[in-house]
Order: structure tokens, then sequence, then C-alpha cells
């Protein structure tokens, strides 16, 4: 039976190393590890204040008759922060969703062979995502460039997230991917001995 | 190259990946840029992450994750149980009630934590042990939570019709109304089919008591004293007020949208830290951690879903199908029809975000030319998206059962939740004959004149 699932220890949220990550990707992996939970802790942070903001964007208009200029962007900033950030640690736990309709339907070996190349599309992907991210940042930094609203936050803010977020990704899926590697070649050279 | 070839090889390379197994938004975002490089001026790919972003900072689409941890704090409170035992025991009384009782729980909790998934989690993990110690068959208490849950999706405030507002550039408060009278259509006929499934398994049980003198648990009548009644209402009627907040915030013009959303997730925080006394950061914190799991899973689905769109677009593949279809000079219900069914096929395999942000460009310029109200569509697609969640191979709800109560077997579940699917294609009709059901709400409270789009 096909259907959606999430693979991995999404529901347990315990985040642990892979224990085929190469010996010389362990630190990278560890630090990834840790910068994700930080990560966490600033989304968790930016949800609450999103929802502050936008509460006080109704009081502000209804209690205090004040205009409401700012509050949308704001919020829009720091639910984009935390989506982009985020992204690492939600595909350290495996949680984007994708389509397992043939996982059941392929012998282990080859599925094996399906999940790494599952894991460079998307490393591929994200590196070139996280490459045109950094460009578009470093274009609003040079240019100043600034949103079209009356209070214009500079547009190198949320860039930078993005690409910052994207980056941390395509890391994430790059460690995932070797360490999947590292299991093919060990079931391999298990197979021929 | 051909318009056709060039369809055809989207549409192939497009299935090739997602059925690798690849998640869905790099899938969609690899499709996006292999097509840009293949057949787009090469500037367009440097275009790439602007597009994301343009489409995705939109307040209307980032109020995604307000409700989402809206629901969550609801979620994971105890909320739940506690609406599931008042209205069990306010419908007690009531041949069939506790089957009724399921279904009204549901719907109140859907329509306060847009989930259904989580509606079926928190108000099944209590309502099916129950039905199933009063004597209901296994799959007749599985089938009610797996249904009854799919109302996550249709009332408001629901992601799917978020998603489904922008993607038809039509009003999202307009939708949010015309999904409440389907929503209550829906929550009648389940109960009325509680109701005659319960007689049904009452006769049974009645007549193997006849013959063998074995009493079944369905035969015993519970009554409950007005003091248990009015004990259970402090608990529940704080919920129905954010409930009813909510809508009057986003009707009465105190919010938008997106700021109801903010509003939402904050009074459903400051409700659970009251009742429940879930306020410590060790307590708040799997709120916060679990909404942001789901939201960026779904916020890269989305964003990179619009990137999808807007190549799809700009290599005409979108206006073509559109155009094809338009031009096949189909009667409009035979088009409304196959675009239903074709929504039906896709649900074996996709969310119903993604069933509509793909297919949006191309099923909406159809429909619109052959004069139906874009809003009233939304609702029949969300209802016909809904039975997705309860139908093999992918119903998500049935998944979702199948844990909570591990003991039922999958095929006594989706038994039981079929007649339920029936019963929301027959919805489908009734709203098809009487456009009334979905579009009347709207009209009475916004006005006719902006409806027809």
């Amino acid at each position: 039976m096909s259907h959606i699932t999430e693979s991995g220890s999404a529901d347990s949220g315990a985040v642990v190393i892979d224990p085929d990550t190469p010996r010389l990707l362990q630190p990278l992996a560890r630090a990834l590890l840790w910068i994700n939970q930080a990560l966490v802790i600033f989304g968790m942070v930016a949800l609450l204040v999103a929802s502050l903001v936008l509460t006080y964007s109704v009081v502000s208009r209804y209690v205090m008759k004040a205009s409401t200029d700012w509050q949308d962007e704001a919020a829009v900033f720091c639910l984009v922060g935390a989506t982009f950030l985020c992204g690492a640690f939600v595909q350290s736990v495996r949680g984007h969703v994708g389509i397992e309709a043939i996982a059941g339907w392929l012998p282990k070996s080859l599925n094996n062979y399906r999940l790494m190349l599952v894991d460079l599309l998307g490393a591929l992907f994200c590196s070139f995502f996280s490459w045109k991210s950094w460009t578009l940042f470093h274009e609003a930094l040079i240019e100043h460039q600034t949103t079209s609203s009356s209070w214009a936050p500079p547009l190198a803010i949320p860039y930078g997230l993005m690409a910052a977020g994207m980056t941390l990704l395509s890391l994430q899926l790059l460690v995932q991917l070797i360490a999947r590697i590292n299991t093919l070649s060990k079931q391999l050279s298990g197979a021929s001995q | 190259m051909s318009m056709l070839t060039l369809g055809l090889m989207f549409g192939a390379v497009t299935l090739i990946f997602m059925f690798s197994g690849a998640p869905i938004s790099f899938a969609l975002g690899s499709v996006a840029v292999l097509f840009m490089y293949l057949f787009m001026p090469a500037s367009a790919l440097n275009t790439v992450t602007q597009n994301v972003y343009e489409e995705m900072a939109s307040i209307t689409l980032l109020s995604i994750p307000l409700f989402i941890l809206k629901g969550a704090a609801i979620g994971k409170s105890r909320a739940g149980q506690d609406l599931y035992a008042a209205m069990h025991v306010w419908m007690g009384r009531i041949p069939g009630g506790l089957g009724i009782a399921n279904v009204f729980a549901c719907a109140l909790f859907a329509a306060m934590a847009g989930s259904s998934p989580a509606t079926c989690s928190a108000i099944g993990s209590a309502g099916i042990p129950e039905m199933r110690k009063r004597g209901y068959s296994p799959g007749f208490a599985a089938g009610i939570i797996a249904a009854g849950g799919t109302l996550g999706i249709l009332l408001p405030p629901s992601v799917t019709m978020i998603l489904y507002a922008v993607a038809a550039e039509q009003s999202l408060g307009r939708l949010f109304l015309a999904g409440i009278f389907p929503g209550v259509l829906l929550v009648a006929l389940f109960s009325i089919y509680a109701v005659f499934r319960y007689r049904k398994e009452y006769k049974i049980a009645e007549a193997e008591y006849i013959k063998s003198g074995i009493a079944s648990p369905i035969l015993e009548r519970e009554t409950f004293t007005s003091r248990q009644k009015f004990e259970m209402l402090p608990r529940v009627v704080p919920f129905v007020l954010l409930l009813i907040g909510v809508m009057v915030a986003l009707y009465g013009g105190f919010a938008t949208p997106s700021e109801t959303a903010g509003l939402g997730a904050l009074m459903a925080l400051a409700l659970i830290a009251l009742i429940y006394g879930v306020w410590r950061p060790r307590d708040v914190a799997p709120i916060l951690k679990a909404t942001l799991k789901e939201s960026t899973m779904l916020m890269m689905i989305i964003g990179m879903s619009l990137l999808f769109s807007y190549v799809m677009s700009f290599l005409h593949i979108s206006q073509s199908t559109a155009e094809w279809v338009v031009n096949a000079q189909l009667s409009r219900w035979v088009l409304l029809a196959s675009i239903l069914l074709m929504v039906i096929l896709l649900g074996f395999f996709l969310p119903p975000v993604s069933i509509i942000l793909m297919t949006a460009p191309i099923i909406l310029p159809p429909l619109k030319a052959a004069g139906f109200d874009l809003i009233w569509f939304g609702v029949l697609m969300t209802i016909v998206m809904e039975t997705g969640l309860i139908h093999p191979p992918v119903g998500l709800n049935i998944f979702v059962i199948k844990n909570i109560a591990p003991d039922i077997p999958l095929n006594e579940i989706i038994w039981g939740v079929l007649p339920f699917v029936v019963l929301m294609l027959l919805a489908v009709v009734l709203i098809c004959v009487f456009p009334g059901i979905a579009t009347a709400l709207p009209d009475a409270v916004m006005g006719v004149a902006a409806v027809k789009s």
C-alpha cells in the first residue's frame, strides 16, 4: 500500500547523528545538530513574536487608533525566517514528506540506491537554491533594496534568512547523502567478502 | 518542440520525480529548475529564489503557520477529550447519541484546530474506545472518527481553503463562510447515518440476545443527571468562545485573516495555560516544535509548488491545457465531473496542498469560462479532497486511526469508512443541485456583488 510517509525518527523528536556518517564528517554533523537545535528555539520565538505582532496590530488599530504599517511585514519576516531556518531541522528528522509509493515494491538493495538518489536530488536542488539566494542577498545588500511599503525595511533581511536556511539545509542533505553512500559501500564490501 | 510534447514531457518528469520518493517540495522545485534550464531564457534561473520569496511572502499564506500553532495548542491539550466527554454527556439520551456526539465533537474540534489528523487523534483516542465499550462495531467507530476528522479542512479556518483562496485569487473570508453550511450538511448526513447504523447494530444485538441470552453493551441505556451535564461545561465553553471570538474578529471587520491567525494562536495558548496549566516553557516547547515541523514542511511545499506553477505558466503549459479543455466543448457538468474525478484520482497519492497549487492554473480557467462560481467550486473541491483523506491508498486519517486503535484490522477500518465517502459524494451532488448551500451564507454576510468572478 502506498502512502505518504514521514520517514525517520520524525515523531520521537530525538535527533541523533547517523552512525554511518564518516568520521571526517562527524564534526560537521554534530555542529549541524547544535545549530538546528538553536534555530528551532529561534523559530519558536519567531512564531510567538509573529502572533504578538499581529495581535498588537488589531489592538493598536481599534484601541489606540494607530496606523498599522509595519506589523504585516514584521510578521512575514519572522515567519519566512522560521520557515527557512528550520528547514534543516525538519530534514534532520526526515520530516519533509514524499510519496513513498514504490518503496514497498523495490528489493531492499535497490531501495537503498533509490534513497541515495533522492538525497542527491535534494542536495543538488538545495545547493543551487542556496547559491541563487546568496546572489539575491548580495544584490539586495549592495543596492540597498527595500520593500515597497511605507515602512520600507531592507530586503537583505529576509533574503539573508532564506540564504542561510537553504545553505544549512544543503549541508544537512549532504551529510545525510554521504552517510547513505557510506552505508551502501559497507553493504557492497560486506557482500563481496 | 510542440506544446503537446513539452506538456507530456513536463508531466512525465514530474511523475518520475514525485514517485521517486523525494520530498514533494524538492521534487517540484527540481522539475521547475530543470525546465527553466532547458526551455527558458538563461536569466530565468537567476530569478528562482526571488520568485519563491515573492510568492511566499504573502501575509495570507504566512497565516498558515499561526493557524497550525492554534490547532497544535488545542490539539496537544486535553481539550479534545473534554469536548468529547461533554458531547457524550449532553447527547447520551438520543438513540445513537454516542455516534452523534462523536460527529459533533469532531466538527467542533476540527473548527478550532483546523487539522484533520489532529481531530482524529484527539477525539478518536477517547471516542473509539468508548464506542467500542458501548458495543459499536470497530469499523463503524473508526469510520465516524475518520470521517468526522475530515471536517477540519472544510470548516474555517482551513489551511486547504487558504491555499485555494490564494491560488484562485478569491476572497478568503468569503471562502471560509462558504464552507460552513456544507460542513453542517456533512455533520447532519454523518449523524443521520450514525443513528441508522446504530439502530441496525442495536437490532442485531437484540436478536442475538433473544437467541442466546448474551446481552451486548449496545443494548444498555446510559443516562446522565443535569448536574453531570453542567459540570462538563466550564472546560468546554471557553474553547467554543474562542471559536466564536475568531469568527467575530474575522467577520466583524476587526481583523484580517492573518491577524485572526495571530490572535487565535495567542488566545489558544492563553486558554490552555489557564485551563490546563500548560504555560511552562517545557510544556509549550513541544507545541511550538510540532508547529514548526509541520508548517516548515508545508510552507516549503507551497513555495516550490508556486515556482512549479510559475514555470508551467511561463512555458504556456497550463494555458494550453486549459485552452484544450475549453476547446473540447464539454457540457459544463461533464467538465465539472471530469475535473472532480481528476481531483479524486490525484487524492490517491497527493496531499490537498499539492493538488490545489499544481492543478489550479489548469482547471480554474475552464471552470471560469463555463460560468461556475469559483467560491462554490472551492467548496466542492475541498469536499472531494476530504474523501482523499479517508479512502485508500493515501487515506491519512485511516493511518491515524490505525495508530490509535491498532487492534482494529485495516480492512475493517476501510469498510467502516466507505459509507462516509459515499455520504461526502452525496453532499457534493446536493451542493451541485442546490448551490445555495455553499453560496447563501457568504452572499448574505458579504453581499452578492463580488461573488461571480
